[in-house]
């Protein structure tokens, strides 16, 4: 990729980036928002963090090679809410998924 | 709903936000070795992987961006792709806003312009539970998250092939953060439709080859449910 092409590239999802983290943002901060809004921003997290962890589980081309590799990531997933339910600690979830993952893997 | 800034001192909101980052810092190190090798292989300079990391910062985008130049993609496919894929920063940006009504211009467009997936979740986690977190506390974990992604760019970029990290087992980390973040969540009747047809709505889109405004278009299906839920009843931690 040549200098320009790069900079092009770069001011362009900059500029894309930084208007759908901001704008929202700067829009509604402050605002006396309906209830019915308050609800739904109150919704976003766990609506983000469960569509998060299904994009990362989910991929519709891990099982072309096979059902178990595809439930791979769905297996290792488990010891990881065990350990998040038991510590709630990020850094023992983020551990034990990897081991639990690369466990599997050998398999 | 806003919060006071600086309470307790600036080395007690570093310290603070510096433990709320590490797990996201570890897994960045990680996972930022092969996004840097994969710059490295379309011609970008350390400099380069530097620069886009610590301003455009987005692991998702910059793993595309390679991926799609290797594979012939023109630049304005590139460009519409990574952006489409991004939109989801919308939904975590609004989902802020109330914990933003009283803190200043300058700080606010800071601590949005550099929040991700990861930042966004241990920020919200700490917004949601801790009665004295701060903006200030948030910019400084998306900052430490920040440099440590961009590090992590440039150097992988500059070693090349020298590391090979299994990347399906690194970036499992971020999926096991999320996993937390999640269980961690308040467990309603509503929020529990919410993340079933959140999760249900991401898989319909990647099934269906939508996998770029998957989380956004899951997300968004999944609040809308929501809202069709009553509030409250089968509460647990």
């Amino acid at each position: 990729m040549s200098a320009n092409e790069f900079l092009v590239l770069y001011v362009c999802v900059l500029c894309t980036m930084l208007a759908c983290r901001c704008i929202p943002l700067f829009v509604l901060r402050g605002r006396e928002l309906s209830p019915r809004v308050k609800e739904a921003i109150g919704l976003i997290p766990s609506a983000a963090f469960a569509a998060l962890v299904a994009n990362d589980l989910f991929r519709p081309g891990a099982f072309e090679t096979g059902i178990l590799e595809g439930l791979v990531p769905f297996a290792a997933a488990v010891p990881v809410l065990i350990v998040a339910r038991k510590t709630g600690s990020l850094i023992w979830s983020a551990l034990v998924g990897m081991c639990a993952y690369a466990l599997l893997l050998l398999f | 709903m806003s919060r006071s800034v600086g309470a307790g001192g600036t080395r007690h909101v570093l310290a603070a936000s510096l433990r709320a980052a590490v797990p996201v810092m570890l897994g960045y190190v990680v996972i930022g070795f092969p996004c840097g090798l994969m710059e490295d292989s379309i011609g970008f300079s350390p400099l380069q992987c530097f620069l886009l990391s610590s301003t455009f910062y987005s692991g998702a985008g910059q793993f595309m961006i390679p991926n799609m130049w290797l594979a012939g993609a023109p630049l304005y496919s590139i460009i519409a792709s990574v952006s489409f894929v991004n939109t989801r920063q919308v939904l975590y940006s609004a989902a802020f806003s109330p914990f933003f009504s009283g803190v200043g211009k300058v700080l606010s467009f800071l601590f949005s312009a550099t929040v991700t997936d990861e930042s966004f979740g241990v920020n919200m986690d700490r917004f949601q539970t801790d009665g004295g977190w701060t903006a200030l506390h948030g910019l400084f974990v998306n900052l430490f998250c920040m440099f440590t992604w961009a590090s992590a760019n440039a150097v992988g970029c500059a070693l090349g092939a020298v590391l090979d990290l299994p990347l399906a087992i690194t970036s499992f980390a971020m999926t096991a953060i999320f996993i937390c973040l999640l269980a961690g969540q308040k467990m309603t009747r509503q929020t529990a439709v919410v993340m079933a047809v959140s999760a249900a709505g991401v898989a319909f889109c990647k099934l269906v080859g939508l996998g770029g405004p998957a989380i956004l278009l899951g997300a968004v299906a999944g609040v809308i449910a929501g809202m069709f839920v009553k509030p409250g009843g089968g509460e647990s931690a």
